[in-house]
């Protein structure tokens, strides 16, 4: 997915090890964005698609 | 596909490249059908791997992940930048997006000066033509002294091209791109350490060692031997003389050196205006015109849509309508009918109850305002809004010892002021996380509290006003003393901004319901808590207790005793507190003045407990208690001096 403040592509999911908070109960749902450290909302697997079918005919 | 190998005896062809550029569209036509996919050693990161036939000699084909830079932050990166250290490629392709040329091509400055074999492939040419872009292909190769190709891979255009150029490649001497003399004279001084045999260039390890590069620094390590110590001294000794500019002067000498290649050779057609999306950008950005634009944003996207339509119409209708009037009156009835134990009637549906307080605050008043607040928020984030606002407020920033990175927290604050504590690790120095945790702490409510108050003081004209007005202020002279205040150095702000593009609509719904889903799973368990604890507060006594004992400082800011409860309620969530606030002003406890003094003291009230553990968790007990203090003192400080100033001056009376 892309970062919401600096539009890289970042993992769908935190890397394995990656620091939580533990503010929240039930656990982490954000992703850190690792270039600028913006939280994103970490999408529930039921709204994920495959990035493939998206974006424009020149992406990959 | 199938799984095969990438370390084959073949000549390779390495592709390089930002995500979605077209790398695999160009690996696919170079390779054909036959290509293998493998997980590269140790990691989960896939490289394709095909073949293709050039000039009548096989080469190896390696597709690598998305990289932004030479410099690795995720695996992904870590993985293409691998495959360039140990692959010893014949080519280099590196291919980059037509429309944003000055964003990549630093990427391609650091791969030439890497002294790699470098192909520049200047992909979706049909779509930077189609914005009136004219990108002279023949004098940027002129300027960067290495092949360079015009392409639409998508469309087939220029594959005849790369396939000529890949076959008949040369190595030939490459260009240097002399960086500012200060910085030359430190990167020539680590690079003069390094004997050993290296694939990339000593000049570009130098610059990776002094930007703390952790795995090129093992393989200096590796290649050096004994002779290690003396790099790592000489690289130490750099990044202390130049500690506090070294990341900024790199990235901005690769921007000068960028624009002097790109001079004259990105041309906008006559005849066609620079796209608006462009010139928008560019207004976003500037103070005369971007702080207007910031207005017009926070008046329409916070104001009426989170203030007037969610904390206004919606809870109306959810609060008054469906529970007032409808679901509370039954469930205190059945419960009055059927609960045997009043201590059970009161914790389900009396005053504090369960069903009657906690279900409600979160479903009637918090949920319709967070959700509204998400939606605008999910727009704003999507459109690529934030960066230009972070390079608008950087010089507004700079005078409260901050800078535009700073945004970053700041913006996610008005989501949740917990998770933005943390993220102030991100800002370089310990002094800019401590101004920047203390303003989040003092004058940064987050989104449901912020909604609430919007969806309150809206109602009593010029509340609204002067509770902006003491927020912008107490923000700013707080900041302003505290970078005084607070020793440490003040480091610059430097971003790539990103385009500015329409929000797209499943982004915008999928972020939304994500955020409103994590944020009532969040919130319902300790708002259920909090219940029972004011509950337990009222059968033992103990809140009529603390009442009495908060009873001066209710009387000082001239508000009933009672409101005490709604500060006790804010120090568990700060949203639940406004809510709480809600109820006395629907309930006709406060007036006008009353309402904005306490909505101004509740704002600057000490951080919800979540927050004061992260506080504590980041910069430490003493540092998190001194803040604790500082914030509880300014709050109502400030608001028995407002009471006063409204009852002297008669505003609002």
């Amino acid at each position: 997915m892309k970062c919401g403040f600096c539009a890289r592509e970042i993992p769908d999911l935190p890397p394995k090890g990656q620091e939580r908070c533990g503010a929240c109960p039930g656990g982490c749902r954000k992703v850190h964005c690792p270039h600028c450290g913006y939280a994103n909302p970490l999408i529930p697997g039921w709204f994920r698609r495959n990035p493939r079918r998206e974006g424009d005919p020149n992406q990959e | 596909m199938a799984t095969g190998n990438i370390h084959e005896v073949n000549p390779k062809i390495i592709l390089v490249g930002n995500p979605n550029v077209g790398k695999s569209v160009l690996f696919n036509a170079l390779t054909g059908a036959y290509t293998t996919v493998s997980n590269y050693p140790g990691t989960s990161v896939e490289v394709s791997s095909g073949h293709c036939e050039l000039g009548g000699r096989r080469y190896q084909v390696l597709d690598t992940p998305g990289m932004y830079a030479l410099l690795p932050i995720t695996e992904e990166e870590r993985v293409a930048r691998a495959l360039l250290l140990e692959e010893r490629a014949r080519v280099v392709v590196h291919v980059v997006d037509g429309r944003n040329l000055e964003r990549m091509l630093p990427m391609t400055l650091q791969l030439i000066e890497a002294g790699l074999p470098v192909v520049l492939v200047v992909n979706i040419l049909d779509e930077a033509e189609r914005l009136g872009m004219d990108i002279d292909i023949a004098l940027l190769g002129e300027k960067l002294g290495i092949p360079v190709v015009g392409a639409a891979t998508a469309h087939k255009r220029g594959l005849k091209e790369i396939r000529g150029i890949l076959a008949d490649y040369v190595e030939a001497d490459r260009p240097v791109f002399a960086y500012a003399s200060d910085l030359e004279r430190d990167i020539m001084r680590v690079a003069a350490t390094l004997g050993g045999d290296y694939i990339l260039d000593r000049r570009a390890l130098a610059l990776l060692l002094l930007q703390k590069d952790e795995e090129v620094l093992e393989i200096v390590r590796k290649a050096e031997g004994s002779r290690a110590g003396v790099v790592e001294e000489a690289v130490k000794e750099v990044i202390f003389d130049r500690r506090v500019d070294l990341h900024l002067s790199i990235s901005l000498e690769r921007r000068r050196v960028c624009q002097g290649v790109l001079a004259g050779v990105i041309r906008q057609q006559a005849g066609m205006r620079t796209p608006f999306a462009e010139r928008l950008s560019t207004w976003t950005m500037n103070p005369w015109t971007g702080f207007p634009l910031l207005l017009l944003v926070l008046y329409f996207g916070i104001y009426q849509f989170v203030g007037n339509f969610g904390a206004g119409i919606l809870v109306d209708f959810l609060e008054r309508g469906l529970f007032e009037g409808q679901l509370n009156p039954w469930a205190i009835q059945l419960g009055h009918q059927y609960l045997p134990w009043s201590w059970l009637e009161e914790l389900l549906v009396g005053e504090y109850g369960i069903f009657t307080l906690a279900v409600r605050y979160a479903v009637a008043i918090i949920l319709p305002i967070v959700g509204t607040f998400f939606l605008a928020f999910s727009v704003i984030e999507d459109t690529g809004y934030f960066p230009r606002l972070a390079m608008l407020v950087d010089r507004l920033f700079k005078y409260i010892g901050l800078n535009g990175r700073a945004v970053i927290p700041m913006v996610l604050g008005f989501g949740c002021d917990t998770m933005a504590t943390m993220v102030t690790r991100t800002l370089e120095t310990v002094r800019e996380r401590i101004i920047a945790t203390v303003l989040l702490s003092l004058a940064i409510p987050c989104s449901a509290q912020l909604g609430v108050i919007l969806g309150l003081l809206s109602g009593v004209p010029g509340a609204l006003a002067v509770w902006s007005l003491c927020i912008t202020l107490i923000f700013l002279v707080i900041g302003f003393l505290a970078a005084r205040v607070v020793p440490g150095e003040r480091p610059m702000f430097y971003m790539e901004i990103p385009p500015l593009r329409l929000p797209q609509l499943r982004n915008v719904l999928v972020k939304t319901l994500t955020r409103m889903q994590w944020y009532f799973l969040e919130i319902f368990p300790l708002f259920v808590f909090a219940s029972v604890l004011l509950w337990a507060g009222k059968m033992s006594g103990a809140l009529e207790w603390l009442v009495s004992v908060m009873r001066p400082a209710m009387l000082g800011l001239g508000l009933p005793p009672e409101t005490a409860t709604v500060f006790v309620l804010g120090f568990f969530r700060r949203d639940f507190g406004a809510a709480g606030l809600y109820d006395m002003q629907t309930g006709g406890l406060l007036n006008g003045l009353q309402l904005t003094v306490a909505a101004v003291t509740l704002t600057l009230f000490v951080p919800c407990v979540a927050q004061f553990l992260m506080m504590k968790k980041e910069r430490g007990w003493p540092m998190a208690l001194a803040i604790f203090g500082f914030v509880t003192g300014v709050a109502f400080g400030f608001g028995w001096f407002l009471n006063r100033v409204l009852l002297v001056s008669g505003v609002l009376s």
